[in-house]
């Protein structure tokens, strides 16, 4: 594989999964996130496996399967079973409609682009390209947990702007130690398996997943 | 020599106007304002194609006082456009005050002298316009442009019989006379380190400024001639003065001396200060950008006609200093070549503002006067009535949504192409950023042309929509001549616009640091920009369009069944339309209103009467949506309360004794001796 | 006008341009039955021919025209204008040669602005018969319109500026001589936002339902509502012809290859064919496409345009903010 061909797809392959985390903006039910996270998280599975394929490295290739179970298959099988068991409550209701949350997520976009830009500039890695927009899917995930009032759809948030840090780590150190890549995952799904309780617990509490009723804690 | 014919027929105009009674006076008075416009368009243009600029003194013993008149190419193109809007608006004039009809808008055409004042103030503002730009010094030009602001807004205020017309001409005081301050101050500091302030000697002087003071003269030009142009924040006066004018006078206003503004800001930010950083064209380019999408959004939601059109023109000149400050960051950047690229677009565009805009509000002027209104909920079906009105009108409408190959398009062309143009400039930031003012510039655009289908559609088509649209007569000859003369213009400027852009371009030698013959663009057939980056010939696709549309209708002609008969609209079965039926105006606009919702912010309220003995049948329906221009109302609120207190202080000194005041002028004067004499 | 510059001069390049024309203007209405056809089998009807659209065409200019009485001579000037500018757009686009001679008579903007005019034209004639149904399809026509501009423009920004020109021919001629280009995220972006808009523009689903009957829904259809007989022939076919156009647009900014550099009598033929090929291909996928999506509520096609304005802005970001 050329260097220019392999430029190309993992700039091809992190604007996909910049788009697909921008999807989740453009999208109302919780199902339709489940399910772009998932395309998420495969578009980055195919990133890795390229870059399995020009390093020839076994490692990274137990790295894609392993994420591909966890991320592809698992977290959003759990993510609907709790989506199913919590009710009905399949709306995400934004705080920010839908063209402010795009228009938000062009900025966002910008704003990786300028801070990423130091460190463009001193890398040589060919991969370099795709840096600032995996930057910026960690953005859109934070923006997501931000502006979102379901409970569920914050899961899907943070899950959003965990991929981006995983993809900015694939192309900035052309995959860490599969030691490392193994402690993230766990902290990932242990991360994951709290957040599920505490939907749960809300849900018994409030009769509802909308976080915004957490506020009546106050009192 | 064309130039004093000019100022001669003015002056003529003028005193005509006073002298006889207006019945047999207006006719002559018009026939020397129009040849005055045909001596200027023609002094203007020999001065721009053999680019010697003419100039004329009248000397005065008091340093700085003289009446300098130096017309450069840059001037002539002004007083070309200033001809091309008054020789129309002057051939309309007469028919449409005469005319027993004319509402209220007709202004001071029933004041108790019959209009004579008003007659003399026209000539006067079209004077002192013309001379503005062939000032040469700034005792000069400050004169008349105070003189320019003083006659238009008597002619908005009238006899002042309306409150809309005092408000009207409340604000246009205040904002015309705080930018007059501005400017004043600008050209006063610039002239204060030469002797004369001559333009000529403040342009050798300029290069000794500090930086803080270039830079407050340059935000002083800025906003003091944005207000004259109408940019946002300073917009407020326009969708209030523009429709209180009589018609002829709107269009002069809107034509002609909105474009003043922008002269002026080419004079003193390129010629006389000689450019400056990027951030000066940054600013001038932003602004442009906001007073762009405000305008036509606004335009878009209005239904009183003549507001509609205001609103248009804080679009344009939007359009307009968008191509003045990419000149501006152009030139900060070093780029001459790609400066005047974008300076030909905005002065092409504002030629070709003028004679659209002039257009509408003529054609506007028309249906005011033959239906009596300005509401565009109470017209409709003119189309059948007013044939001659609503065809010139469409032109106009067309050219301003910028529709190929009318000349709207081919000044938003060169301004698409000079953003693009941005991209290789700055750095990879600044390309984004022109890539968004493309997007925004687009979106004015698509929303022009949303406008104007309203505003010609709810006007001009289908039923009228009350008794006074039924009724309506066309206008009189005089007026649909004046009429077709910039119709005629919109098409011809359109399909040779490279001509005309060449004679724009010639324009541009006046501006110095400016070398259009190292410009980026080649005008021959067509338009060609950056080597080959963009390409059009206007002409080309003219006649493409024509062929295509003959092609299409000589083979439905002979091929096609030629069976027609006339029915009804379709009404899902109902018999018997009426104009309730119809779309209004308010219905036409009301997606984009729910679309830009957060930033219009509309006020709505739904009324129901039901049946009193049952709320399942419904009496009445009564629907209101209202919008208020929140920014222009609130930034004026704030001003004011502002300058209560200071007004208050103010009182303390005003007893309207006579005596105290030449006792105050007196003390003013002994102050300035001393001061002088002590400096 | 004919010269330095494009590669094609002369007679060759007009005998070209006059064979794009013709081969528009007769495949449009079958490339519209394709997908009529191909969709109505997927939904698991048998539907009618492909061929449909030209026995409707054929009918349309047979029968006699029904005028309202309210309306005036715009209402039938509109169809020629509508066509005249669709047909000039069919001319400037590049389909089989690039680049002609008459590339250097508008570009890229000019296409937009012209279909711009067929929309105005279109929105007036709407107004005109005084009829709701008439007034509430040209509000949304030029509504969408209106909308779609700037992701128009920023999609054109993102392919003129890396080609170095906004002519079309120059860009696809670009396109073929440097391949990778066509797969770089900008230029795919850009795409994509481009292919959103044509849905809008064409009045294809999810934003308008060409096959609807219900007039509260309509936008294109609700403008034409009054037309019959040739008026109506001649806005249907020039709604079939935007539609080729759009679909050869996109094939040959998208997959470039097969467009003749010189006009050569085989080269070109050797171009139509293939450009068949991939606007039926196209075809094909706007028919899935449709069968899977439903039409969008009116107030949501607005956040639809957000997206392709956003797919168009990060197409510029990322072929200029990289280097």
């Amino acid at each position: 594989m050329s260097v220019e061909i392999f430029t190309t797809v993992m700039t091809l392959a992190s604007s996909l999964v910049l788009l697909a985390g921008i999807a989740i903006l453009w999208r109302r039910s919780l199902p339709a996130y489940i399910h772009a996270f998932a395309r998420q998280s495969f578009f980055i599975v195919v990133a890795v496996l390229v870059l399995a394929a020009r390093e020839r490295d076994r490692e990274l290739v137990l790295v894609a399967l392993l994420m591909f179970a966890l991320k592809v298959v698992f977290m959003p099988a759990a993510l609907r079973r709790v989506q199913r068991h919590v009710g009905a409550d399949a709306d995400v209701r934004p705080y920010v409609n839908t063209p402010v949350s795009l228009a938000i997520a062009g900025i966002l976009t910008l704003v990786a682009y300028a801070v990423a830009q130091p460190v463009v500039a001193l890398s040589h890695l060919p991969t370099r390209g795709g840096m600032p927009l995996a930057l910026a899917s960690v953005f859109v995930g934070l923006f997501i947990v931000a502006s979102r009032r379901s409970a569920l759809s914050q899961i899907v948030g943070f899950l959003v702007m965990e991929n981006g840090i995983a993809l900015l780590a694939v192309l900035a150190t052309y995959g860490v130690p599969l030691i490392v890549e193994l402690g993230v995952f766990l902290d990932v799904l242990l991360g994951f398996l709290v957040m599920q309780v505490f939907v749960y617990r809300i849900r018994d509490a409030f009769e509802t997943t909308d976080v915004d009723r957490l506020r009546s804690l106050r009192h | 020599m064309f130039l004093l014919l000019m100022l001669a027929a003015y002056a003529a105009g003028a005193v005509t106007a006073l002298a006889l009674p207006p019945a047999r006076g207006r006719r002559p008075a018009a026939a020397c304002l129009a040849l005055g416009a045909l001596a200027g368009a023609v002094a203007g243009a020999r001065v721009v194609i053999t680019g010697q600029p003419v100039g004329w003194e009248l000397p005065s013993s008091l340093p700085g006082l003289a009446l300098l008149l130096e017309l450069d190419p840059l001037g002539g193109f002004f007083l070309c456009l200033i001809g091309l809007v008054v020789l129309p608006a002057a051939i309309y004039a007469p028919d449409y005050l005469a005319s027993p009809a004319a509402p209220d808008a007709a202004g001071g055409a029933h004041a108790a002298d019959g209009g004579r004042v008003a007659g003399a103030l026209t000539a006067l503002f079209i004077l002192s316009m013309s001379l503005v730009v062939a000032a040469g010094n700034v005792f000069t030009f400050l004169l008349c442009w105070e003189g320019m602001a003083v006659c238009s807004l008597l002619l908005v205020v009238g006899d002042g019989a309306t409150e809309e017309r005092r408000g009207a001409g409340r604000w246009y005081a205040g904002m015309a006379h705080a930018g007059f301050l501005l400017i004043a101050a600008c050209l006063l500091l610039l002239a204060a380190r030469t002797s004369g302030g001559a333009f000529a000697d403040i342009r050798g002087a300029s290069y000794g400024l500090g930086t803080g003071a270039r830079n407050a003269m340059f935000l002083m030009a800025l906003f003091g001639f944005g207000s004259k142009a109408g940019l946002v924040p300073l917009q407020g006066w326009l969708p209030r003065a523009h429709p209180a004018a009589p018609s002829h006078v709107s269009a002069l206003m809107s034509g002609a001396m909105l474009k003043l503004g922008l002269y002026g800001f080419l004079r003193v930010v390129f010629d006389l200060l000689g450019g400056g950083p990027p951030w000066w064209g940054g600013l001038a380019l932003a602004l442009g950008i906001i007073s762009a999408l405000y305008g036509v959004l606004y335009a878009l939601l209005e239904r009183d006609l003549k507001r509609l059109l205001a609103y248009s023109s804080i679009e344009n000149l939007g359009l307009i200093f968008m191509g003045a400050g990419l000149g501006l960051v152009f030139h900060g950047a070093g780029r001459g070549d790609l400066a005047a690229l974008a300076l030909l677009a905005s002065l092409f565009h504002a030629f070709n503002h003028a004679a659209f805009k002039g257009l509408l509000f003529m054609g506007a002027g028309s249906v005011v006067r033959a239906t009596g209104t300005r509401d565009l909920e109470a017209m409709g079906g003119l189309i059948k009535r007013m044939p001659w009105t609503a065809a010139c009108t469409l032109v106009g409408a067309m050219a301003i949504a910028a529709l190929p190959p009318l000349n709207g398009f081919a000044s938003e062309w060169l301004l698409f192409q000079s953003l693009m143009a941005g991209v290789g400039v700055a750095g990879p930031l600044f390309a984004v950023a022109m890539a968004m003012s493309v997007g925004a510039l687009a979106l004015t655009g698509g929303l022009a042309a949303a406008c104007f289908v309203k505003a010609f559609g709810i006007t001009f088509l289908a039923l009228p929509r009350g008794r006074a649209a039924a009724e309506a007569a066309e206008s009189p000859r005089l007026m649909r001549l004046a009429m077709l003369i910039p119709a005629a213009a919109c098409v011809l400027l359109g399909i040779l616009a490279p001509s005309f852009g060449r004679f724009t371009a010639a324009a541009l030698a006046a501006v110095p640091w400016l070398d259009p013959s190292s410009a980026s663009f080649r005008l021959d057939a067509g338009f060609e920009v950056r080597d080959g980056f963009g390409r059009i010939a206007p002409a080309v696709l003219a006649l493409l369009l024509l062929g295509s549309a003959a092609a299409a209708w000589g083979a439905v002609r002979l091929l096609a069944s030629r069976r027609r008969r006339v029915g009804e609209t379709w009404g899902c079965g109902r018999i018997g339309q009426t104009s309730r039926m119809e779309y209004t105006a308010a219905a036409f606009a009301e997606p984009l209103l729910r679309v830009f919702g957060d930033l219009l912010r509309p006020t709505r309220d739904l009324t129901i009467e039901f049946h009193p003995e049952s709320k399942y049948f419904v009496r009445s329906i009564g629907y209101r949506t209202r919008v208020r221009a929140w920014l222009e109302e609130d930034l004026a609120g704030a001003i004011r309360r502002l300058l209560r207190p200071l007004g208050g202080s103010g009182r303390l000194i005003q007893s309207g004794s006579v005596h105290l005041y030449i006792a105050y002028v007196f003390a003013a004067l002994l102050a300035f001796l001393l001061l002088a004499r002590w400096m | 006008m004919i010269g330095a510059g494009g590669g094609a001069t002369g007679l060759g390049a007009i005998l070209v341009e006059v064979l794009q024309g013709l081969l528009a203007l007769l495949l449009a209405p079958g490339i519209v039955g394709l997908v009529r056809f191909i969709k109505a089998r997927l939904q698991g009807r048998r539907g009618a021919p492909p061929w449909q659209p030209y026995r409707e065409l054929a009918k349309l200019f047979g029968k006699e025209m029904v005028v309202s009485r309210n309306a005036s001579w715009i209402f039938g000037v509109a169809p020629y204008v509508v066509f005249a500018s669709t047909l000039a757009v069919a001319l400037l686009v590049p389909m089989l040669a690039a680049p002609l001679p008459i590339d250097r008579a508008g570009d890229l903007i000019v296409v937009v602005y012209l279909l711009l005019l067929g929309t105005f034209a279109i929105g007036l004639a709407g107004l005109d018969p005084g009829s709701a149904f008439g007034g509430m399809g040209s509000s949304r026509a030029l509504t969408i319109a209106a909308l779609a501009e700037p992701t128009i423009a920023l999609a054109v920004f993102a392919l003129a500026v890396p080609a170095g020109s906004t002519n079309l021919g120059r860009i696809v001629a670009r396109a073929i001589e440097d391949p990778g280009g066509a797969l770089s995220p900008g230029h795919l972006m850009a795409l994509a936002a481009l292919f959103i808009v044509m849905l809008a523009e064409a009045g294809r689903l999810p934003v308008d339902n060409p096959a609807t009957h219900l007039e509260l829904t309509m936008i294109h259809e609700a403008m034409i509502l009054e037309y019959s007989g040739r008026s109506l022939a001649l806005l249907e076919w020039a709604a079939f012809l935007k539609f080729f156009v759009f679909l050869s647009l996109l094939a040959n900014l998208g997959l470039p290859w097969g467009v003749a550099l010189n006009p050569g009598a085989s080269a070109v033929l050797v171009a139509a064919a293939i450009l068949i090929v991939k606007v039926a291909l196209l075809a094909a996928a706007v028919a899935v496409l449709e069968t899977r999506l439903a039409k969008l509520r009116l107030f949501r096609v607005p956040e639809l345009l957000s997206v392709s304005f956003l797919l168009a802005l990060l197409a510029i970001t990322s072929s200029f903010l990289v280097e």
